[in-house]
């Protein structure tokens, strides 16, 4: 009943943005503009061939010569311009919606100004790199805090991440280990607060987000029993890391939790269809792709399918994870044209291929 | 005139430009707009062309010019005179302008960021002295309330620190620490809340807002700030209270140990504050001065770009020849312009001094050329009118000549109102008479310049109205009595008691003295009386619609003779014009010639005896009349035999050309000759020559390279030429009706206006005449407001637009239908003026 109230009045709230963003989708990069930019020489190229895009002036508006760090800020301000323009007309609960996406830059950011921290950096010097996606008001004062619990409770109280911290809250000091766990178990309660909530605005947002969030936990959960390969973490300390609402829940999660190399997660993998594709060897004549680049390989499949049904918040998240995934595509070629290396030019990944 | 009826005549040519004069020599043609340039290499991408670095050169330039312009928009500057038209610079002053952009640029930066830097420091000092002068009303204030013992139960401890001196405190171990700054007012909450977490209430903090706006140094808006005194004990929290501070952005001051020093900064805050203002003012001044400078000529660099960007564009789109010393390009142009594009490559070549000519070269094609129809001021908007149903097909018959009469005149018949034409035309007067101001021209508002593009058309409607006012006798819904009426009541010899029993009384013709004969123009002014006077107007309106819809449509079918003759399809002549003008003559020309016939063979005397036409028409068609007295003699007759001719032309239609075509296909194909398009190519016999012989290479017919293909060639399919026409006869058929039930549309438009306006009047305007005392002049002044308001918002625009929508239906469906294809693509020249700016479109000009 609820599913269907809400997609009778969903164009009345939120019709237009995601009529807008829709339109923006139209204009992510296709395969011929992919195909273009590889044949480039230059970063002046690829200026030039983006002008044609929607992108239109965002590199010729810029004094300063072109480098690859230059490109990937500019791509970055613009998605940052095109999300506060979809956030600053949002109607709730999509505005809550559109927050959550944030929440993830924040988590980054927060421990991205931690570590920097214990190497003695300043923050003025730091704050430029955060994320402006997760950009808060109390970011700069993260630094002061020595514990996990003076963090939350002297700053990130006020924050959106406060309630993510029920189960990160610690007395020991904070190091790069201990900011990496306190990452991941921020991680872990934000993606699972994620998850209910789209569960419970339900219908079509449930139906489409519901398995992102999950492929998202699980892709998690693969890459720190990766990393925790030759680290002192146990099983236990494992498994307190990994987001519960993920398809690999409860018993792969058991089994990655005991895994000690990389054929063990293999073996969890294989139970599970669409992780097996992932793990599995490259076939002999395919170019290596990294266990990175096949995981968002299969994000950008799943983030795809989200434009294919109407009346559902899907396609905010969506939008903003393909267009990252473009700015990741765009500065590779970039950084390939700039070093010189052509022959690796074709690892980017291709975001809705065949469209033309 | 044969030019805006069919177009111009195009052909292909190459042009043979030497590189060293190719620049002048496209420059010159981008000022004469007189050739459309074909891509020679469309498989090369836009960063691999030859001039792609020189494009880039000129973007850096716009960057530029876009950055002078944003400035002196900024600075308020106006722009001077738009009218220069600057030629494109010569690719050896390109660097000349460059260089001096570059310098403007660096110049420009470097005052800007001066005068930032200066802002900066300034909006400091300010803050710096509001500080000061707050933070001592703090220090006052509890200098006053010290010795009212302020309790602070939660810091039992603090309480005590309060009463002890300075030196008492150090002996604790602990030092007095003082942190005074600046703090926008939303951040204050926040800062206080976070303070106390992190500092756990070892510090206090006081703050009292500044009463002024400070200008935010980022954003550039007034905002209102908080000026704060945080005093805390020991280093360690001083060093968090640092850091919390920078967190807030905050902008932290030194605080002042004693009044003394406070007295003293405070003095040399003050002189510092007067000497920046000076020096802000020499350096806004001297700013605005390189901007005047600058905005006297950026107008002509930023056309001059353009122009350049452009040539260099077209110039990507040619080719170069084998000795890669010339550069050959294609384009379309119009025959008739061919020796003014010579004289433009000489004029070209001259004043680049080169020494061998660019020339051009006429080359034959089987492209269809694009379709230019040459308009000016005026024919341009019904030439839009056309354009927006589908371009002409090339050398196909143009409607727009014809639309420029028919247009406002169909418009006219459904907007008749003498009044309401007359100010619809004194408006578009208006805007043509002053179509050269340029702030009506260049205004930016779309609504307006739909109506400015449309002057004429509007003052044609306006006109046409009149003309159909007067003969409808409407004028705002009233009758003017200009030559007296036709009729005479007296002639009646009605008595008084008549007078005052009747409320209708008939007025009869058939008595001698009551109609003295017609009006001279149009509607009798006695009809304005009359209480049958909608059935007399919509008996005549309506069978006037149906007269006119019909002569349009027979003008339409007629106007396809001329595509057939000029494209060399004479069978379409006797196999589709012939059956569809008989079809709709004999059926619905008859039935104006009955309507005709009516008006004029019965007179009021016999009226009674007139028969009904729709009984006639409907009885034509069921071949069966006995029971009705004929119109004339020989009706049924004539009747039968129309109904048989129109019945015949149909299958003509259906299988005459299909049949033909295939005959003509199987039978032989020698038949296929040179048409059409090939006149271009006869003016050379060589090349006429050289055609046959590329044909016999290619070993293809000759049809083959004839333009649309209008002769059968190999690939003629019977069942679909079949198809196609099956499809037109049936449309063709049905059209005739629903096409002329269609033009009704005239009698009801012009009904709904014409009922309209009367209600108008009869509704408010009554309402005010009708109050006779003093008071009455007074209320009839807002009566007279509201009814010029209704009339130009309701029966002007509104009904106005809904007239005009009807016409265009009429023409682009009932009228074009018949002979308009309208498949053509635009031709689109290179020419200066055309290109849009992409400062205008930014709003930067």
């Amino acid at each position: 009943k609820e599913e269907g109230k809400i997609t009778l009045t969903f164009n009345v709230d939120h019709g237009y943005l995601e009529g807008l963003v829709r339109g923006m989708k139209a204009g992510i990069l296709t395969s011929t503009d992919y195909h273009n930019l590889a044949q480039c020489d230059t970063l002046e190229d690829m200026k030039l061939h983006l002008q044609s895009t929607d992108y239109g002036k965002l590199l010729s508006s810029s004094e300063e010569d072109l480098t690859v760090s230059l490109v990937d800020s500019k791509l970055r301000a613009n998605l940052v311009t095109e999300f506060s323009c979809l956030r600053s007309n949002a109607l709730p609960p999509l505005s809550t919606f559109l927050d959550y996406i944030t929440y993830s830059y924040m988590i980054d950011n927060v421990v991205m100004l931690i570590t920097g921290a214990l190497k003695q950096r300043d923050v003025a010097e730091l704050l430029p790199r955060c994320h402006p996606l997760g950009a808060f008001d109390q970011m700069a004062a993260v630094g002061i805090a020595r514990t996990p619990t003076e963090l939350y409770s002297a700053i990130l109280v006020d924050t959106p991440l406060a309630p993510f911290f029920q189960d990160a809250v610690s007395e020991s000091n904070l190091d790069e280990m201990e900011a990496e766990i306190l990452r991941n178990k921020l991680y872990k309660a934000y993606i699972e607060s994620f998850h209910s909530f789209c569960k419970n605005i339900g219908g079509v947002t449930a139906d489409i987000m519901c398995p992102v969030l999950e492929f998202e936990a699980d892709r998690r959960t693969f890459i720190i029993t990766v990393n925790s390969f030759g680290t002192e973490l146990s099983g236990a300390d494992k498994s307190a890391l990994y987001p519960s609402c993920g398809k690999l829940y409860p018993e792969g999660l058991r089994l990655l939790a005991k895994a000690e190399d990389h054929e063990q997660v293999k073996a969890v993998a294989n139970c599970y269809p669409e992780y097996k594709l992932i793990f599995d060897d490259p076939e002999p004549g395919a170019d290596f792709k990294t266990l990175e680049d096949r995981f968002f390989e299969q994000e950008v499949k799943l983030n795809m399918l989200a434009f294919l049904q109407q009346f559902h918040f899907g396609v905010f998240y969506s939008y903003v994870k393909l267009k990252e995934q473009e700015s990741r595509n765009i500065v590779w070629i970039a950084e390939c044209v700039t070093q010189r290396q052509k022959s690796k030019i074709h690892n980017y990944i291709p975001i809705f291929p065949g469209t033309h | 005139m044969s030019s805006l009826l069919r177009g111009e005549e195009m052909c292909l040519a190459q042009l043979f430009l030497q590189s060293g004069s190719a620049y002048d020599c496209i420059s010159e043609l981008g000022e004469l707009g007189l050739v459309e340039f074909r891509d020679l290499n469309p498989s090369v991408t836009a960063f691999q062309r030859k001039h792609v670095n020189e494009i880039k050169k000129c973007e850096e330039m716009e960057r530029i010019l876009g950055y002078l312009l944003r400035e002196v928009k900024k600075a308020d500057i106006s722009l001077p005179e738009r009218d220069v038209n600057p030629v494109a610079p010569l690719p050896k002053h390109v660097m000349a302008i460059m260089e001096q952009l570059q310098r403007l640029e660096v110049e420009l930066g470097e005052v800007t960021r001066n005068k930032e830097k200066l802002q900066r420091n300034l909006l400091e000092l300010t803050e710096y002295t509001h500080m000061l002068r707050i933070t001592r009303k703090f220090v006052q204030r509890t200098a006053e309330r010290e010795p009212l013992q302020v309790q602070y139960e939660e810091f039992p401890f603090l309480e005590k620190e309060t009463m002890m001196d300075y030196s008492s405190m150090q002996r604790l171990g602990a030092k007095l620490g003082f942190i005074s700054g600046l703090i926008q007012r939303v951040k204050i909450e926040a800062f206080e809340r976070m303070l106390w977490r992190v500092c756990k209430g070892y510090t206090i903090l006081s703050y009292a807002e500044v009463e002024e706006y400070l200008e935010n140094p980022d954003t550039g808006e007034p905002t209102k700030c908080v000026v704060f005194l945080i005093s805390y004990w020991g280093d360690q929290i001083g060093q968090k209270v640092k850091k919390i501070c920078d967190c807030y952005h905050c902008h932290v001051y030194p605080y002042p140990s004693s009044n003394e020093e406070r007295n003293d900064v405070v003095e040399g805050l003050r002189t510092r504050i007067q000497d920046l203002h000076t020096v802000l003012n020499r350096t806004e001044d001297y700013l605005r001065q390189v901007l005047i400078k600058a905005s006297e000529s950026v107008y002509t660099w930023v056309i001059q770009v353009k122009k350049m960007k452009a040539i260099y564009y077209i110039l990507n789109l040619c080719s170069f020849d084998v000795t890669n010393k010339c550069l050959i390009a294609e384009v379309w142009c119009p025959v008739n312009d061919i020796p003014t594009l010579r004289r433009a490559l000489e004029e070209g070549s001259r004043k680049s001094g080169a020494t061998v000519p660019s020339f051009v070269n006429r080359i034959p094609t089987s492209d269809t050329p694009p379709t230019l129809i040459k308009t000016n001021k005026f024919t341009s908007g019904f030439q839009n009118i056309v354009d927006a149903y589908g371009v002409g097909s090339y050398r196909e018959v143009n409607p727009a000549p014809f639309t420029i009469i028919t247009f406002p005149f169909l418009f006219a018949v459904m907007f008749g109102d003498l009044g309401h034409g007359v100010i619809m035309a004194v408006f578009a007067a208006w805007m043509v008479l002053c179509e050269n101001n340029r702030k009506l021209k260049n205004t930016r508002n779309e609504i307006w310049n739909t109506f400015f593009e449309g002057r004429y058309i509007i003052l044609m409607m306006g006109l046409f109205s009149i003309y159909t006012g007067l003969i409808y006798n409407d004028c705002f819904s009233k009758s003017l009595n200009i030559f007296g009426s036709g009729w005479s009541v007296k002639a009646m010899g009605w008595t008084k008691e008549q007078w005052e029993n009747n409320r209708f009384l008939t007025l009869d013709p058939n008595v001698t003295g009551v109609f003295k004969g017609p009006y001279p123009l149009g509607i009798d002014p006695i009809w304005n009386l009359a209480s049958n006077r909608l059935t007399f107007l919509n008996s005549y309106k309506m069978k006037m619609s149906v007269i006119l819809g019909i002569i349009h449509m027979s003008f339409g079918v007629i106007l396809s003779t001329y595509n057939y003759l000029h494209f060399r399809k004479k069978y379409n002549l006797y196999l589709v014009f012939l059956p569809e003008l008989l079809f709709l003559l004999c059926l619905f020309g008859y039935l104006v010639f009955m309507i005709l016939y009516k008006w004029l063979a019965f007179s009021a005397k016999d009226s009674r005896h007139a028969p009904s036409i729709l009984i006639h028409f409907i009885n034509m068609f069921l071949m069966q009349g006995d029971g009705l007295q004929p119109l004339y003699p020989g009706q049924t007759g004539l009747q039968i035999f129309l109904v048989v001719i129109a019945v015949l032309s149909v299958p003509v239609l259906l299988l005459g050309k299909p049949v033909y075509l295939y005959w003509l296909h199987n039978g032989s194909h020698r038949l296929g000759l040179y048409r059409g398009y090939e006149r271009v190519r006869r003016n050379s016999e060589e090349e006429l020559y050289l055609m046959r012989a590329h044909d016999m290479e290619e070993g293809s017919s000759h049809s083959d390279l004839s333009s649309s293909g209008e002769n059968p060639t190999e690939e003629f399919d019977f069942a679909d030429e079949l198809l196609h026409q099956a499809i037109h006869t049936i449309e063709y058929c049905l059209g005739c009706v629903s096409n002329t039930a269609s033009y009704l549309r005239l009698w009801a438009l012009s009904l709904a206006h014409a009922q309209l306006s009367e209600v108008l009047w009869a509704m408010v305007m009554r309402v005010g005449l009708r109050m006779d005392s003093t008071l009455g002049v007074l209320f009839l002044v807002p009566v007279f407001g509201l009814f010029a308001v209704l009339t130009v918002s309701i029966l002007l625009v509104m009904e106005g637009l809904s007239a005009f929508l009807h016409a265009l239906r009429l023409h682009w469906v009932e009228f074009q239908n018949k002979f308009y294809g309208g498949t053509g693509v635009k031709f689109c020249p290179f020419a200066f003026s055309l290109l849009p700016s992409s400062f205008e479109h930014d709003g930067l000009l």
